[in-house]
Order: structure tokens, then sequence, then C-alpha cells
């Protein structure tokens, strides 16, 4: 009896397990994907398949106003920019072999190339850039609309130029432009109706260096290497497939790299992770700058904080050689002053940090008349709150460091390194008195002195929420300087300017550590950053695999 | 009878209801906003107040309630503000592997449960029983995470034996890649199974012990039957029920266990997609995810409650 029932319950299960299987096999390979069978059978080199890991899903197809890093990879790659950044963060040509100004700066041409051709054979146009940038100016897409606040007009001189004509002039215009804005098809885009609510999911035609092909929701989004694509090698880019798998946790991440079921990680790999990594000999590592950095910034508008010398002070109390040493594990760079030396022409190196010094910063304060009434060693009016995104680890244990010195100092910090949404709306809306964040990706020191320090607060990142109007009257002036040594040297004072007057203790430059299967590829060409590290369009299309 | 299944029927509905609404006004609640998620910082107040007004964030919070509700009875899970895809094709597109890998959890849990379960109420104090507790109390313990990675190191990355992630090889066709699915299902639902199956083993010895215990089967016992039969066919119909009930509560455990194990493992079902929403503050996936889980929930415990009406006649009169 009990072996009948024991043989029911086993059929039963086997019969419920079959049907869910079932159930999914709907979906099983058969549609959707368009992968061939067998790759890697041939005996002839097979083209290569390179598989990159990435987080999440592409969140948004819609170049004109994806937002996600993540999209930015896969999309970047489809659509192509007038300029791309080298690894010494200077503007390169893609889609425009230059840029020109006329009219004192107030008018930018691009010349393009003449080689740059749809996926459908169009070929790609001075009237594709003019659309892309009406688009995008038109529903007020993406972030690049604020690229575009200066145009007053475009005009289409021929097949290969196009000039933006500004209301004023704006020194990094091009550059912003050039390497923000994704150039869409206007053969393609303009049938699409409401962009804003353009899901362009599928049928891609692009010019990049590869075109996303097929995906899989939720699992893998492929990629073919564009044959027409100016950039790549004679004879095409060895890398004909690129796919991009989806792993959510970092960790199981890493473990594809090491099993080869990944040939890169898209993101950085984690200091505490480095080390494992390291002592993989398949696994070569490449070692990218960064291009934001990691600050603690004040908010000017808190009655203490907004005196200078409180400013002064607070950064006496940060070690940034021992947090760089210890935290960042001697992966980054030290910087003073706002501008970071990534941005080796524009920096200001003839500035000194403020020394480390948690004792000479308590004499300054005593000085500015602060005083320690009750002699508990803090000084009456000195606790601030310190605002940090606690997903990022590094951070956090800064914020501990910098606590403790500021305690010998005679300052208070209160941490509060809270969800990383819920810390973008408090620093958003100025609900802090300190933040401790990293910025994510400044392409030029002009945009970012603008976004950061102009009181009108062009681009909601005045996170000092100063209102200064000398500094204004800096920014401003440099913003419309054509002459280039001359707008450097602006650039220079207002780095000095905002060292002075300690709107922020800039931290560090991070370097980021990016993984790949070095026993099968080679030659990638990284861009600083981690929101283009490894993955560019151009430098997939350089790789070539190791025999 | 139909009585007791109108106001279960009745109660579910609304139990639907107050899952709905409860979800809508937390989400809103959330100090964060979605339009601020953006890649990098240069966004100016009126482009977001522009992406606010196109993911229907400006209006009243009231008519953005009564909206929702009116396309919600309309089956229109509403559009995704990052996809810009209808709610209702994204957890279509995920809803088959949640199915796969928590309906086979489901499925396996009981019927490894069930016997273990059995065996340890029978043999109590016994070296069995003593295993399933200590396999009980260990496995509620566990954190998924954690064996979820656990298996990846050892038996994805050091012995090789199953793949890392994902949930089937692209470049399987037919058979081979039903075989490949398999392969790849492995170590999910073996990790959801050993983290659900401590817990329900435990409780269902203890129903168990408790059935064993009654009148009717010391008379079942006096009348000559083996114990075997005692066990299985008496005992177990009566304990079968609450392990039935038992696994239906469960469900909210086993959908929670699902997000994680999902997440880890890279399987592309709706735990992962609710991962993913909540990092991006999609609103109506977000909502779409909680209201097809809450009908699942919702549903599987109405069936055990009408399921129970139909087998208790005590219910049933």
């Amino acid at each position: 009896m009990n072996g009948k029932i024991t043989r029911v319950r086993a059929t039963s299960a086997a019969l419920v397990v079959a049907a869910m299987v079932a159930v999914t096999g709907c979906s099983l390979n058969e549609g959707g994907d368009t992968s061939e069978a067998g790759s890697g059978s041939g005996e002839q080199s097979a083209p290569a398949t390179l598989r990159i890991g990435t987080t999440t899903d592409v969140e948004n197809y819609n170049p004109l106003q994806s937002l996600s890093k993540t999209d930015s990879w896969i999309l970047n790659a489809t659509y192509p920019a007038l300029l791309r950044i080298d690894r010494d963060a200077q503007k390169v040509p893609e889609l425009a072999e230059e840029y020109t100004t006329e009219d004192g700066g107030s008018t930018v041409v691009f010349h393009l190339r003449d080689d740059f051709e749809w996926t459908d054979g169009t070929p790609v146009t001075a009237n594709d850039v003019a659309f892309t940038a009406q688009a995008i100016m038109d529903y007020q897409l993406g972030n690049v609309a604020a690229k575009l606040t200066w145009v007053e007009s475009i005009e289409v001189r021929d097949e290969q130029t196009v000039a933006f004509h500004l209301t004023e002039p704006y020194a990094p215009f091009a550059e912003g432009v050039g390497f923000w804005m994704r150039i869409v098809p206007e053969h393609i885009f303009s049938e699409a109706g409401d962009l804003s609510q353009f899901a362009n999911d599928s049928d891609w035609v692009g010019a990049g260096a590869y075109i996303l092909d097929s995906v899989t929701p939720g699992q893998r989004y492929t990629l073919k290497a564009n044959e027409n694509y100016p950039y790549a090698p004679e004879g095409g880019a060895a890398v004909e497939t690129v796919e991009y798998v989806v792993y959510p946790d970092i960790n199981t991440m890493i473990l594809a790299l090491r099993n080869g079921d990944i040939d890169l990680m898209g993101t950085p790999v984690p200091i505490s992770a480095v080390a494992s990594i390291e002592s993989d000999e398949n696994i070569a590592i490449e070692s990218v700058e960064s291009l934001g950095f990691a600050h603690l910034t004040y908010n000017v508008q808190h009655p203490v904080l907004a005196d200078q010398a409180v400013r002064q002070a607070l950064s006496m109390v940060v070690d940034t050689e021992s947090i760089i040493a210890t935290i960042l594990q001697g992966d980054g760079q030290q910087m003073t002053g706002p501008i970071s030396p990534i941005f080796a022409e524009y920096d200001n190196t003839e500035l000194e940090p403020y020394p480390f010094d948690p004792a000479a910063a308590r004499t300054l304060l005593e000085e500015a008349g602060y005083t320690d009434a009750d002699g508990d060693g803090t000084f009456d009016d000195l606790t601030f709150e310190v605002v940090c995104d606690q997903s990022n680890a590094n951070l956090t244990r800064v914020a501990e460091v910098v606590r403790d010195d500021a305690a010998e100092a005679g300052i208070q910090l209160d941490l509060a390194c809270i969800e990383r949404n819920t810390f973008l709306s408090r620093t958003r809306s100025g609900d802090y008195d300190i933040d401790l964040s990293q910025w994510g990706v400044f392409d030029n020191p002009m945009d970012q002195l603008r976004s950061t320090y102009l009181s009108s607060n062009p681009g909601g990142i005045n996170y000092n929420l100063v209102q200064d109007p000398e500094l204004d009257a800096l920014v401003n002036d440099a913003a419309t300087t054509d002459d280039h040594d001359a707008f450097v040297e602006k650039i220079k004072n207002i780095d000095a300017y905002v060292h002075d007057q300690a709107l922020l203790t800039p931290l560090y430059v991070e370097d980021f550590r990016f993984a790949y299967r070095g026993d099968r590829f080679t030659g990638f060409d990284p861009s600083p950053s981690d929101l283009l590290g490894m993955v560019t369009g151009y430098s997939l299309s350089q790789v070539t695999t190791v025999d | 009878m139909l009585r007791y299944a109108a106001s279960r029927l009745l109660r579910a509905i609304l139990t639907i209801w107050i899952a709905v609404t409860v979800t809508f006004f937390l989400l809103r609640l959330l100090p964060a906003d979605p339009t601020l998620l953006v890649v990098e910082g240069d966004m100016t107040p009126e482009m977001q107040e522009a992406l606010r007004s196109q993911y229907g964030l400006d209006k009243p919070l009231l008519q953005q309630y009564g909206l929702y509700l009116g396309q919600l009875v309309q089956g229109n899970l509403g559009v995704s503000f990052r996809q810009l895809v209808p709610v209702t094709d994204l957890l279509l597109s995920r809803l088959p592997w949640t199915l796969l890998l928590a309906g086979s959890a489901f499925v396996l849990t009981l019927l490894i449960g069930i016997p273990l379960g059995v065996y340890a109420a029978v043999g109590r104090g016994g070296a069995v029983d003593r295993s399933v507790q200590f396999f009980g109390i260990t496995s509620n313990a566990l954190f998924i995470p954690s064996v979820a990675i656990l298996l990846l190191v050892v038996f994805g990355s050091n012995l090789g034996w199953f793949p890392i992630g994902q949930a089937i090889d692209p470049d399987t066709r037919g058979l081979a890649a039903y075989a490949s699915l398999l392969h790849h299902l492995a170590l999910p639902l073996f990790s959801l199974v050993l983290v659900q199956l401590g817990p329900y083993a435990l409780t269902l010895r203890t129903n168990m012990a408790e059935v064993l215990g009654e009148d009717y089967i010391t008379s079942a016992r006096s009348r000559g039957l083996t114990p075997r039969r005692v066990v299985w066919r008496h005992a177990l119909r009566n304990a079968v029920l609450p392990a039935l009930m038992l696994m239906g509560l469960q469900l909210g455990t086993l959908i929670g266990g699902a997000v994680l194990t999902e997440t880890v493992f890279a399987y592309p079902g709706v735990g992962r997609l609710i991962f993913e929403s909540v990092q991006q503050l999609d609103f109506p996936v977000l909502q779409g995810a909680f209201v097809v889980l809450a009908v699942t929930v919702v549903l599987a415990n109405l069936l055990t409650d009408l399921l129970s009406m139909v087998l208790n006649p005590r219910i049933r009169t």
C-alpha cells in the first residue's frame, strides 16, 4: 500500500513539475532570442562573443531619455555621440571630426564625418543631429536638455555641418552636448509620435559600434557589431557579438567571471574583492580614474556653517591621505579644490590642501569666538548632522573616521548614513548640515562649477545652497570666455576661490578597477569613470581575442 | 455552505482591496522621489516637473488613487515609469519563471515535508525525530542570500556542477533547453526548499503527533489495523489538511524567499523585478507586482479555506 502511495505521490509530483516546466517552456529559447545554436563548436575561429556582467535590466531603450547607468552602456554603443572621451578625459572625435566656434563663441559648429551610416543603410547627417537636439529641447528629455539651455536656433548648413546658435557664448557647450547627446535617426524617431512616451523597444536602427539586436527580458541583451562603424580596426571588430548578462548580486557576478560564464564585469570590482580576483591567473584587471570625486559639502544656509572659519576648521579634521591609504587601499588620488586632477589643464596645482590638524582646527575655532562653556571638550554651537548614502561602503567608513577626528577638534558630527533614495531626497531638498557623497560624472570643469555653485542652481545640484554674488560673477564670466588660455585661468581662479571659502572638502578621486578574462580578450581602450569604463562601443570594437 | 463560501470570497476581495490601497499609499509616503533617480545631476526643476507630470505624480494623491483603482478594475496595471511599457507585459514575461521556481519549491516542500513530519511524529524521541527537529530549527535560522551564495561557491564555482546565475542557456533548443532549464533551476530551488522545509516539517510533526493521540486512532489500532495503515490512511488524512493550509499560509514567506533567491541567483522572475523596481522607485511596476502577489496569496488561502470546507464536515453544515 505504502509503495502504491509513494508511486502516486511521485507521479503527481512529476506531473506538477512537468506542468510548471511546460508553462515556462512557452518562452523557452524558441522566440525572443536570436542567438544561433552551437556557437563555439565550429572548427574555424568562430566569431568572438564577449559577455559582460551587468547589474540590472535595461529600464528604457529610448536614448533621448534613458537615465540609468546600465542603460547608457547599451545605448551608448548603439547610438553615436558627436564626441567621445579618451582615457585622459580629453574629448576626441566620434561622429563629429571637429567643432569650431564663430561670433565670439555664440555659434558652435560641428563638422561631421561622412562615413557614418544607420544600420538600415541611411547615412547619418547633420539633419539627424539637428532633429535630436530639437526633440530633446521640445520634450525636455533626460539630462541633455540642460546642456542645450543656451540654444536659440539650429542651422543645418549641409549634410555634414550643423551650427548651434546660442543666446550667449558658453565655453563648454560643444564638449557637453558632444559628449552627452546620443544622436538618433530622424527617419525613425520622427515617425514615433510623442518622444517622451516612445519606448523604442524593438527593431533598433543605430550607427554606433554595436547595435542592440535582441533581448531576453530579465536575462540578456545581445548586440551585434556594426560592420560600417568607421573606428573599427581594419577587417572589422574581433568581437562580433556582445552579450550583456544580468547579475543583480555583485558576488554572483564575480563568481560568474571566475567560472568563465562572463568575460568582463561592467561594474567596478569592490575593493574587498580585488585581492581574491587578482590571484586568479585567468583574470586581468584594468584601473581607470573617476570623472567624479568624493567630498564633504557644507550647507551654507546653516547659520554656523555660513562661517568660513568653521568650514575651514572642518576641512582640517579630514585626514584624506590616511583615508585613501586605508579605506581605498591606495586606489585613489587626493585633490585640492573642486577641480579633479584628471583635468590636468584646469587643476590649480598651486593650491595647498588644508593640513590635517585637529588641534589647529580647535585653535582656529577659539579665535573665531566659539566657546565650550560646559567644558565637555565640544564647542557649544558646533554640532552638525552628516548625511551619507549607506550603499557606498567607502563613504560610511569615511564618515566614521571624520566623526572621530572632528571630535578631537571639539566638533560633534552626528552621522545619518541612510538608504540611497532617502539620501538623494534629503540632499536635493537641502535637508542636511553636511553632505558626504560622491559625484558621479563631471565631464568638464565649467559645467561642474556652474551646476554646483551658481546661485540660480541651473543643474539642481548646488548642494551648498550657496548664494554668493562674487562666485556667481566669476562663474558667469568664465562661462562666456571664448579665449582658451583666459578660460583656463578663470577656471583656476574659481578653483582657488572655492578652496579658500572651503565650500567643500574634497576627499579623493577614486580609481575604479575593472576585471575581465585576460586569458580570452585583450586590447580594451577604457575611459575614465564607472559610467564608461571598459564598455564603451569604441573600446569594445578595439578588443582582440587571445589565442 | 454557500454562505460560508460567499463570506470567504467577500473577505478575499476585501483583503485584496486593502493590500492594493496600503501598497499605493505606502509607496507614496516614501521620502524619496522617483524623478530624482537620474544618472547624473544636471536636471533643472522644470525638467523634474515635466517628469513628475509624465509620471502623473503632480496630481493630488486621492485623484491618483482614484485613477489607479479605476484602471485596476479594468485589468489595467498601468505603464512602467522607466520602461514605458505596460506593467502587465513586464509581469507576464517574468511570471512563468517565478511560477516555476516558487511552484516547484511549494510542491517539493510538501512532498518531502509530509513524510519527514510523519516519520518524526511516529517515532517521537527517536533518531529521525531528533534529526528532523535539529534540521527544522537550523533551517528556520538560515538566511537565503547566505545559503544561496554558499551553494554557488561550492556547487557552482568550486565543483562546477551547476551554472552561476541565469535561467537557461540561450544556445539550447528542444529537449536540451528543458535540460538546461532544470540544470539552472536546481540550485535556486534547493536553497528555497532548504529554507522552507524545516519549519514546515516541524509544524507537521506537531500536527501529526496531536492526531496520533486522538481517540479514533486508538480505536483504529485496537481494530487490529497495521500501524502503517493507521498512520498513512487514518492519521495523515486528518493531518494533511492543516498541512495544506499551513503551506497556503506560508505562501507569503515563499514569495519573500523567491525575491531574495531570484536576486542572488540572477533568476529572471517577478521577485527580481520587484528588487529592481524598488531601486528605481518604479511605482506602477511595484504596485502591479504586489497586486499580483496579493491576489495569488489571497486566492491560495481562499482555495485552502474552500478545500477545508469540502473536506471538513463541521464547516460544511
